[in-house]
């Protein structure tokens, strides 16, 4: 397997004196999904910054496929790593949207049919076809989100990081979303996600870090989620899938891992009632309400 | 949100619209020079009626135009009553010691006229355009790299910013703000607009780390397709025909 990103020892303070980031130590392997958790303000967005140059640290810290990033060319850094930020009105930045999605192929020097191909490919891809005379402002903004998401795939990065990419849409919006970025995924695209929203994580990570100025926690969504001091400790919270089949099993219900998200519930559950006699036994004993009550304590953050 | 903007009325089918952008651009300030050095009133109104003509052409509604020329009228009015008042020349009037020359009002409505020709111009050429197209045509056109990337982020933000303003307004007016030209009105506005300028330094930090995560190195680049057709030049040079003539006839007749 091959190394796609490996950060080593990488320390920032803002010119301000801001501390961001102390000592992050990451490995990324080629196609991994991988989902950075964190309070706001933790560092994500810096710690993104770094991965392709934008910000740069002291010493040679970040490689991407080996290659230490200081020594890549321009073209050849936006080849590799390409980042959709938060805000997608920083992101475009030109008059039209045709533009804005052309940005990248033309600065990595591409011939015009190229840039057009790779502009109308990148959009069908986001569910934008024939948008390229629109006007930014005239969006909807889960269309600019899109729109944004399309002008960093029109430079078809192998790495794409994505700040909070569910923020702010609708249900529908979302779920279309999050299907793109895992066809990305599966196409061989390596994707790094910052993201809040601990329903949607499990569908979009095998590897979890925890972001909270230095690196506090690492593992797959299961393990990050059954540690409660972990999640405690970052303000963060577990899935309700996750919680309502913990308590479940203060009721009796018997099952060795938890289900991260729907799917994987029903899927569980399948498995459990067809291996026992058809049902499922829940019961409650005298402990069981001291056992419920425990559990959401230690998940609770007040 | 109801934008002010100056390209609304692009998608009209009309000659004008059609004519090439950059053929366009330069035919239209060709005209607007011509006339802007028109020296006498009957010159100046024969260009007042060429542009009223391209304006009848352009298909533009008056809406568009009439009110943008009422700004340009108001702001240029008090030259109207300045002017005849203070230009020494052949007195037509007079009240006491204050007096109107001829002079004073010829030129006066000459400057007027003139105004009013370059700005309808001006207001067809942009009206008929997109302005990303108008800022194309501008590059292809090589106006200098800096120029061209301020027109773009200005059309790109000034809608952003507006956003915001009104997001800012309808907080404050939401808890209870009412503003009123007193200090404390005027201080709350102060902080606004301080407010705003902040957020856009913010901004303009965003957008550079992401202009830079896409490779921009300095000078915008981007694909432009105009191509000029025979009906550019049928348009084009009659127009500067016409724009040239006004100022030299009376050596060709
Ligand atoms: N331009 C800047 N100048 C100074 N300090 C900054 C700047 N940008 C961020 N910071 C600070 O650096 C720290 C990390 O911020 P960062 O934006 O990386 O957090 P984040 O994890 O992305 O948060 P969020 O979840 O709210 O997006 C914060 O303390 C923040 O205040
Ligand atoms: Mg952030």
């Amino acid at each position: 397997m091959k190394e796609a990103i490996r950060v080593k020892g990488l320390t920032y303070s803002y010119p301000d004196g801001t501390p961001a980031l102390e000592d992050i130590d990451i490995t990324i392997n080629e196609g991994e999904r991988i989902v950075i958790v964190g309070p706001n303000g933790a560092g994500k967005t810096t710690l993104f910054l770094h991965l392709n140059g934008t910000l740069k640290s002291q010493d040679n810290t970040v490689m991407i496929f080996g290659k230490n990033l200081d020594d890549m060319k321009v073209e050849e850094r936006i080849k590799e790593v390409g980042i959709v930020f938060q805000d997608p009105d920083d992101q475009l930045f030109m008059p039209t949207i045709f533009d804005d999605v052309a940005f990248g192929p033309i600065n990595m020097g591409l011939d015009e049919e190229e840039v057009k191909n790779r502009v109308k490919k990148a959009l069908s891809r986001v569910g934008l076809e024939g948008f390229e005379d629109r006007v930014p402002h005239n969006l909807s903004y889960g269309q600019k989100k899109r729109a944004a998401l399309a002008a960093v795939l029109s430079m078809e990065p192998r790495i794409l990081i994505l700040d909070e990419p569910t923020a702010n849409l609708d249900p529908k919006s979302r779920a279309d979303l999050i299907q793109v970025i895992n066809d990305l995924n599966n196409d061989g695209i390596t994707t790094v996600i910052a993201m809040h929203d601990v329903n949607a994580l499990p569908t979009l990570s095998d590897r979890v870090y925890v972001l909270n100025g230095k690196i506090v926690g690492e593992g797959t969504p299961r393990e990050i989620f059954s540690n409660s001091e972990l999640l405690k400790m970052t303000h963060l919270e577990a899935p309700d899938v996750f919680k309502l089949f913990k308590v479940l099993t203060c009721f009796g219900y018997d099952c060795d891992t938890l289900p991260m998200s729907i799917d994987e519930a029903v899927e569980f559950l399948t498995r459990t009632i067809e291996s026992g006699s058809g049902h499922i036994h829940l019961h409650i004993h005298e402990h069981t309400h001291e056992e419920v009550r425990k559990f959401l304590d230690s998940y609770n953050h007040h | 949100m109801n934008y002010p903007e100056i390209d609304r009325y692009a998608s009209i089918d009309s000659p004008i619209h059609n004519f090439d952008p950059r053929a366009k651009i330069i035919t239209f300030m060709v005209m607007i020079f011509s006339f802007v050095f028109l020296d006498s009133i009957t010159k100046a109104l024969v260009g007042l009626g060429i542009a009223s003509l391209i304006y009848i052409i352009a298909k533009l509604p008056k809406a568009f135009v009439i009110p943008r020329l009422k700004v340009v009228f108001l702001f240029l009015s008090p030259l109207l009553i300045i002017m005849p008042l203070t230009v020494d020349g052949q007195v037509i009037a007079q009240y006491h010691s204050i007096t109107i020359t001829l002079e004073g009002v010829r030129y006066s409505s000459l400057v007027m006229i003139r105004a009013l020709s370059a700005v309808t111009l001006a207001l067809i050429m942009l009206g008929t355009t997109r302005f990303d197209i108008t800022i194309k045509a501008l590059y292809m056109l090589k106006v200098p790299g800096t120029l061209i990337q301020m027109l773009m982020f200005t059309y790109r933000y000034i809608f952003v910013i507006m956003d915001e303003f009104q997001r800012m307004w309808k907080a404050m007016e939401s808890k209870g703000f009412k503003l009123k030209a007193n200090r404390y009105g005027l201080s709350v506005l102060g902080n606004m607009i301080g407010m705003l300028i902040i957020k856009s330094y913010d901004r303009a930090q965003r957008v550079y780390h992401s202009m830079i995560s896409k490779g921009y190195t300095g000078n915008p680049r981007t694909i432009v397709n105009f191509e000029l057709r025979t009906k550019d030049y049928a348009i084009a040079l009659p127009m500067i025909l016409i724009a040239l003539l006004m100022h030299t006839y009376h050596l060709v007749l």
